[in-house]
């Protein structure tokens, strides 16, 4: 199989994916984006877990801290979507965003062990795998 | 006239209990669960990123959260692992805070 991305000697990490993978990378940007800014989206609960589960309601400042930097990272992903070479830093941004899209995905598809993922519905399972197969390659070379 | 009762010294003896004591002193863990669809890789990087551990321990802590469902991946004070869980939450994994029960 081809690489996805490929680290160059001068540190920064290119992109290989072709028009379809940008365009699967572009819909989880986006989705992150507008999940964590509109309470309404199927994603917000999941971008909202609690932090500490024994208490009724989360520190304030900690919940915006969250929603803030998973903001950020999803926007520099989206800002370097057509980018053929990102720096580490926005490669992060896309690791940490695409992982976010990946288990939003498995949480609102109620996909809690391996027996629910492999009963999956098959696009549903090819978008899982997608999302799976980019992840790797991008943490191999950070 | 003067009384010569001896001045009572003012009692200078906390009166918190050794409860609220051991409360306060008892860190606080960071706690990463297990998911079906985090590869292995990801945690990994993401732990060393995170918390700057070496190769081996961030893989032996992946290692337990895959096996036994969750391992403690940090311990200390409150506000840091606060912090941590934030920043695991932000890089996508299911993170928890919880103060340890010894």
């Amino acid at each position: 199989m081809a690489k996805l991305f490929a680290r160059r000697r001068d540190g920064r990490i290119e992109v290989k994916l072709n028009d379809e993978g940008r365009a699967v990378a572009r819909e989880a940007f986006g989705r992150v984006y507008v999940a964590e800014h509109d309470s309404e989206h199927e994603w917000h609960k999941t971008l909202n877990s609690p932090i500490d589960p024994s208490r009724d309601l989360d520190d304030p400042m900690l919940v915006l801290a969250r929603q803030s930097q998973t903001g950020s990272n999803a926007e520099l992903a989206i800002a370097t979507l057509h980018e053929q070479f990102l720096t580490p830093q926005e490669a992060w941004a896309w690791l940490t965003t695409l992982q976010v899209a990946l288990r939003a995905t498995a949480v609102v598809n109620n996909i809690y062990d391996e027996d629910h993922l492999a009963a999956a519905d098959p696009v549903l399972l090819d978008y899982v795998r997608t999302l799976q197969i980019f992840l790797f390659a991008l943490a191999e070379l950070l | 006239m003067p009384s010569l009762k001896p001045l009572r010294a003012p009692d200078l003896t906390t009166t918190t209990t050794t409860s609220t004591i051991d409360e306060v002193e008892r860190p606080w863990n960071v706690v990463v669960w297990n998911d079906p669809v985090t590869p292995m890789q990801v945690v990994v990087v993401v732990f060393k990123k995170i918390f700057g551990y070496a190769d081996n321990k961030a893989t032996a802590l992946m290692l337990t959260v895959h096996h036994e469902g969750r391992a403690i991946v940090w311990s200390g004070a409150a506000d840091k692992a606060q912090s941590y869980c934030v920043k695991l939450q932000v890089a996508g994994l299911m993170a928890t805070i919880e103060q340890d029960a010894s």
